[in-house]
Order: structure tokens, then C-alpha cells, then sequence
């Protein structure tokens, strides 16, 4: 883990977490052992992560990727290896982390009685915005994401597609420098994918560096800069993905997936 | 503050959305309180204010029908109708299920007792050698036993004290009998009803003894029922709380709070309040069910005279937290909103029993008595009934508001360390 304390701490708040002298995520060596499990569910992932990228971090069931999300987002604590986003470890900083990033959870992570602005109100406040501000940018979102008009509907309401565009608008409310999203397109229409999609691109090119996870191989061909593999929970391998489709002769990425990862099923329970 | 103020918020909307939830968590202990207090009157009240339909078919023309009919009449025991007929048709009522007892006074009985008084006189007054003509004693008669049919179900005690209250009446009867028998034999002077008048040559003396609050509570349902139904109610949030803390670990929003800047202590901190705020108007309800809606029923109205408002805002709150507490750990500890829904209700119910909230504790056995004393139920409901019983001290009840406290801070406390542990995990 890198150095941490209060003089950090202070340092993140006085320049609001910039360290541009190294990668923006830099994970080396990481490990997560689970009790009871045989097989380590992560085991020496080691991954640079610059400013500004898209990646996409790509894997069949059970190959690690939420695992190592998780880690990622503070959820989980890795049995071993090193671990820093702009340059702050979870041990000593972990507010300071907690501030960089926006994490958008496969699961639709809202409450469904509550309505649009109810939901992006509490999370604001989880945030420490409030007032004219939050709702300034909660409206701002919702109407670049097609939601303006629904903002006063309780989520049950809302169809999948509609969720998923609220459940990622939480997670950016407060202007992250990083994004994690696990799976963000699951489950929604065209339409709706087509969208968040663009909204990604756009967050990206205003300087968000985002993480994220997939099982769609054009989507992720198509958005990341960069894409890791991982299978069995170690990254068997990382490059631009028009790159590793040349260098591996194959028609696209899910070919490349499935030469690297076999075509046996996972399924996991 | 803010991250707190936003929870409370939360959760208070979550809360008003949820109408049937709501419903639940209010009507539910009303009507809990009411039919419980309803339920359980008669058997709180005195025999002596039970009123329990009687009939009474007195075929004796004399003294001892007279003094059943009259003795039955001025108890509050009975509700006693005089009727006609035989004894079958007495019998056909009882069956019937309109009366739990029958007494039936066959023809002749005060004649009866009479002679039989006569009779055992004159034997006396020739055993001790006086000059008395002689008579025969007469012998038993069956046809002039007094008979007492009772409703099937009707438990032994009251049978027996119905039984002794007969005893008691035929006994007085025939003692003044032989004693009007004797002066009649001795020539003196019959002075009528006076020869009877014994009274008891022992005197009794009853009171309570230890703590004097423990008679009071006693006295009525109301003044048991709505404090104990009160603190069940309140513990049932338990399941309301428990599945907010699971819907919104299976949904996800517990995870995302995680990744957020911030203590989650805190944002548990705003739904706990919200939730305890839930309790305390649970408990000024139902405490304005028993001083209001019980006595509308015929009820008591529930006895507060002894109560200061700050000692009851003291226990409301620390029972409030108890069942908060109890609530976060059971959502804690399990892992589906069934697991929670059905630990949560049964475990509470057992804690109630324990608590003595149907049964008092002190008529439970010892070693149930002793184990009793480790339920927050048990620790409140003394905690409520010393607060409207008391002297509106402060003393009696701040042992139990410091066991609820404790528990509150140990539940809380072991949830949080299972949440840490998971995480690590």
C-alpha cells in the first residue's frame, strides 16, 4: 500500500487529489483469497490505469473481475500486493479515494419508493453536496440522460433502461475522477445502451478516467482506449483492442476472448 | 450532519411510502393492545367482580334456600337468575351454554337440617346425662343433597370455591340450627337470626409485602396489557428494520454508501433515529389507547398518576433503542427478508414470553423467573409499570433503562464488526 497520513490527506484536499506524477490507478502484484476456497480469486494482478483511459476489464464468470472491482472501490480488503489510485492507498486514505471516485454497481442500487431526484438528492448528501448545487447538476444529468421528465417518478416505476441510466447518473453526480462500473449495460435495450454509451465517451472526453466491466466484446472494442483479460484471476492479457485483434490475427475481440479463455461455460453459483 | 440529516430523510419518506408497512407497524399493535386488554379482563378482575352467569332453582321453603339465594345475590361472583321447574330443565340450560353453574335446592332441606340439628341435640344432651325424651336421630338423606352442575371446562378452582361458598353458607345454616335445637331443648329464648351471628373468633390479616408497586399493577388488564402490548409493538419494528437493512444490501444502495467519503455508522445512525421515532409514536399511541379508547370499551382507563413525563420519555426512548438495536442486528445477521422475517417474529415472541408480557414472570417457574431476567421486554415493561406506579421516582427504573441501553450499544455494536468482518472477509 503507499504512504498515507494526515499530510497527505491534506495535500489531496489542498490540490483535490491530483498527483500527476504517477498512473492514475496502479495495482501491482494484487492477491484476494477468499476462506474456504481453494483457488485465490485474484492472484497477481498488476495493472497501470493513465488518466483519461477507458478500460475495459474483460472476463468469463468467475475470472475475478468483480473481485478485483471490488478492491478497487474499497469494498474489499486484497490479502496481498499494492495498491494506489493517484497515489492514495485505502489504509490511510481512503476518504481521499473515496472522493475521486464514482462507482456505478451492476445492481440497480437505489431505492425504488423514492423518486429520481429523491434518489440523486440522498446520494448528492452522501457526497457532501446540497441545496442549489445538487440539484443544479441532479437536473442537469437527468436531462442529458433523457430523465428530465421522470425526475419526480419513483424509480419502481421506471423500466431497466431507465434504472440503469439513474443508477449511473448517482454514481457521477459529485464529478469523479475515476468511474468504476460493473457491467453498466446489462439488461437494457438499444436504445438505452446506445446512450449510456455516448454519455460515457462524452464523460470521458470532459477528463474522466474510466474503469469498467463487460461481457459484450464490440461494446468494449468499441469504448476502450485500453482492455485487460482476466481469467482465473490473473490478466493474461492487456492492449488497445484494434491493436490485439491485429497482433492475434483474429476477426474481432470476442474471438480473440474466446481463443484466450476456451469455449468451455462458467457458469458459477 | 448532512450525511445524517439525509438519512433520517431517507428513511422517512421510505417509511410514509411503504403505507401498508406503516399500517402494519400501527394498527397492529392497537389492536393488539385493545383485544388483549379486552381478552384478558375477566381473568385479571377479582372472582368476587366476576359476575359469572348462575341459576338457582330453590325448591326448599325454608331458611337454607333463603340464605343461598340471598348470600349468591349480594356476591359480585354471580349474576344469579331464580328459576322454576325441575332439574332437568336446569340442567338443559347449563348444556346450553347460557350459564357455567346451576345450583339446585331439592324440597325440604331446611326441614331437613332441622330435624337432623334436633336429632344430633337431643343426643348430645342425653350423652351428658340430662333428661331428654327420646327421639331418633334421623339418617342420611340423598334425596335432599344440594346439587351443583357446572358448564363443561370450567376450571377446578372456581368449582371449588363455588363448592366452598356452599359449604361455607350450609355450615353457618346448620350451626345456628343445633344451637337454636339446644336453647329449644333448655327452654331459653329463641332470639331468632342473632344465633347465628358468630362472626370469626380468628381475625385475618392481609397485605402485600416487598414491593408494594407489584399489588398495583395487579389490579387490571389495562394496567397490564397496554404497557406490555406497547413494548411487543415496538420490538416488532424489529422485522421492518431488519428488511430495510436486507432490501438495501440485496439492492445494492448498501454497497454504493460504502464506496461513499464518510462513516456508514453514520448513515445507519439516521435510520435508526427515523426508526426510533417510529417506536416513540407507537408508544404515545397506544398509551392514548389505554387512557382513552380501552375505557370507551368498558375498560379501566390505564393509571398514570404515578408517572413524570421525562421518566416516560426515558424508558419510551431506551426501549425504542433496544428494539432498534435488535432490529440492526437481525438484518444484520441474516441473509434473506424471509430469514429476518421469520427469526425477527420469533425470537420477539420469545423474548415476550419471557418478558412477561402474557404471563406476569413472577408466576412462572424459577428457573424460567431467572432467565426471564434477561429480556429487554422484561427490563421495559418493569421499567413502564414502575413509571406509572411509581412514586415518579427515578431510582427503580434507571437500572433497566442502563440494561436497554446496553443492549442497544451491543447490538449496534456487534452489526457494525460483522460488517467489518464481512467486508475483510
Amino acid at each position: 500500500m503507499c504512504n498515507s497520513g494526515r499530510s497527505r490527506v491534506q495535500q489531496a484536499e489542498n490540490d483535490q487529489g491530483v498527483n500527476p506524477t504517477e498512473a492514475l490507478i496502479d495495482i501491482q502484484s494484487l492477491r484476494k483469497e477468499y476462506p474456504g476456497l481453494a483457488l485465490p480469486a485474484v492472484r497477481d494482478v498488476s495493472l497501470s490505469i493513465q488518466e483519461g483511459e477507458i478500460f475495459g476489464l474483460l472476463g468469463p464468470n468467475g475470472a475475478g473481475k468483480t473481485t478485483t472491482l471490488s478492491i478497487l472501490c474499497g469494498l474489499k480488503n486484497p490479502t496481498s500486493g499494492h495498491l494506489a489510485i493517484s497515489g492514495f492507498g485505502y489504509a490511510g486514505d481512503r476518504q481521499v479515494i473515496q472522493r475521486l471516485i464514482g462507482v456505478v454497481p451492476q445492481e440497480i442500487a437505489l431505492f425504488p419508493k423514492l423518486t429520481a431526484w429523491e434518489n440523486l438528492r440522498f446520494f448528492g448528501n452522501m457526497f457532501g453536496l446540497t441545496g442549489a448545487v445538487l440539484k443544479a447538476r441532479a437536473f442537469e444529468l437527468l436531462d442529458q440522460f433523457g430523465l428530465a421528465e421522470f425526475r419526480d417518478k419513483q424509480i419502481g416505476t421506471f423500466s431497466g433502461g431507465m434504472k440503469r441510466r439513474v443508477n449511473l447518473i448517482a454514481g457521477i453526480l459529485h464529478h469523479p475522477r475515476i468511474l468504476f462500473l460493473d457491467e453498466p449495460t446489462v439488461g437494457v435495450d438499444v436504445q438505452s445502451r446506445n446512450m449510456i454509451l455516448n454519455l460515457l465517451r462524452g464523460l470521458n472526453q470532459q477528463g474522466m478516467t474510466i474503469l469498467y466491466t463487460s461481457h459484450h466484446m464490440e461494446e468494449a472494442a468499441d469504448l476502450c482506449t485500453r482492455i485487460a483479460i482476466i481469467d482465473h484471476g490473473t490478466i493474461i492479457i492487456t492492449g488497445h483492442p484494434a491493436d490485439l485483434i491485429r497482433q492475434h490475427q483474429v476477426p474481432n475481440l470476442e474471438h480473440l476472448f474466446l481463443n484466450l479463455t476456451g469455449r468451455n461455460l462458467r457458469d458459477e453459483c | 450532519m448532512l450525511r445524517f440529516r439525509a438519512s433520517i430523510f431517507k428513511e422517512i419518506l421510505l417509511l410514509i411510502r411503504d403505507r401498508s408497512g406503516l399500517a402494519i407497524l400501527f394498527f397492529m399493535p392497537v389492536a393488539l393492545v385493545t383485544i388483549m386488554a379486552l381478552v384478558q379482563d375477566a381473568p385479571f378482575r377479582d372472582y368476587q367482580e366476576l359476575n359469572i352467569p348462575a341459576l338457582l332453582l330453590n325448591q326448599d321453603e325454608g331458611a337454607f334456600g333463603e340464605q343461598i339465594l340471598a348470600r349468591f345475590d349480594s356476591s359480585r361472583m354471580f349474576d344469579i337468575l331464580e328459576i322454576t321447574g325441575d332439574e332437568q330443565a336446569l340442567k338443559k340450560k347449563i348444556a346450553d351454554g347460557t350459564y357455567d353453574i346451576g345450583i339446585v335446592i331439592p324440597p325440604g332441606v331446611s326441614d331437613y337440617i332441622l330435624a337432623q340439628s334436633n336429632g344430633y341435640a337431643e343426643q348430645m344432651m342425653r350423652d351428658l346425662g340430662m333428661p331428654v325424651l327420646p327421639s331418633e336421630l334421623p339418617g342420611i338423606d340423598s334425596t335432599k343433597q344440594v346439587g351443583i352442575f357446572f358448564k363443561p371446562g370450567v376450571k377446578q378452582s372456581f368449582r371449588q370455591a363455588v363448592l366452598q361458598a356452599i359449604r361455607q353458607e350450609s355450615s353457618q345454616l346448620e350451626t345456628a340450627t343445633l344451637i337454636r335445637s339446644f336453647k329449644t331443648i333448655l327452654g331459653a329464648e329463641d332470639d331468632g337470626e342473632q344465633a347465628s351471628d358468630f362472626g370469626n373468633f380468628v381475625a385475618f390479616r392481609e397485605r402485600p409485602v416487598g414491593d408494594e408497586w407489584l399489588e398495583a399493577r395487579q389490579t387490571n388488564s389495562v394496567q397490564h396489557n397496554v404497557p406490555a402490548w406497547t413494548m411487543f409493538g415496538m420490538f416488532f419494528i424489529v422485522i421492518s428494520l431488519a428488511g430495510s437493512i436486507i432490501r438495501e444490501r440485496e439492492e445494492g444502495s448498501y454497497l454504493r454508501i460504502l464506496t461513499m467519503p464518510g462513516s456508514y455508522l453514520t448513515v445507519l445512525l439516521g435510520k435508526m433515529t427515523a426508526y426510533l421515532g417510529v417506536c416513540l409514536i407507537q408508544c404515545a399511541l397506544m398509551l392514548g389507547v389505554g387512557v382513552f379508547f380501552l375505557p370507551l370499551l368498558g375498560l379501566p382507563a390505564l393509571d398514570m398518576q404515578g408517572m413524570t413525563f421525562l421518566n416516560l420519555a426515558l424508558v419510551a426512548t431506551s426501549c425504542g433503542l433496544a428494539a432498534v438495536g435488535f432490529g440492526v442486528l437481525t438484518g444484520t445477521i441474516c441473509q434473506t427478508h424471509q430469514q429476518a422475517s421469520t427469526f425477527g417474529s420469533v425470537s420477539v415472541v420469545i423474548l415476550a414470553a419471557l418478558g412477561g408480557i402474557w404471563v406476569p414472570v413472577y408466576v412462572m417457574p424459577a428457573v424460567i423467573q431467572s432467565i426471564a431476567e434477561w429480556s429487554p421486554l422484561f427490563w421495559g415493561l418493569n421499567a413502564f409499570q414502575h413509571v406509572f406506579l411509581g412514586n415518579g421516582q427515578f431510582q427503580p427504573i434507571a437500572a433497566y433503562l442502563l440494561y436497554l441501553q446496553l443492549f442497544f450499544l451491543c447490538c449496534v455494536g456487534i452489526s457494525l464488526l460483522i460488517n467489518r468482518a464481512r467486508q475483510q472477509a
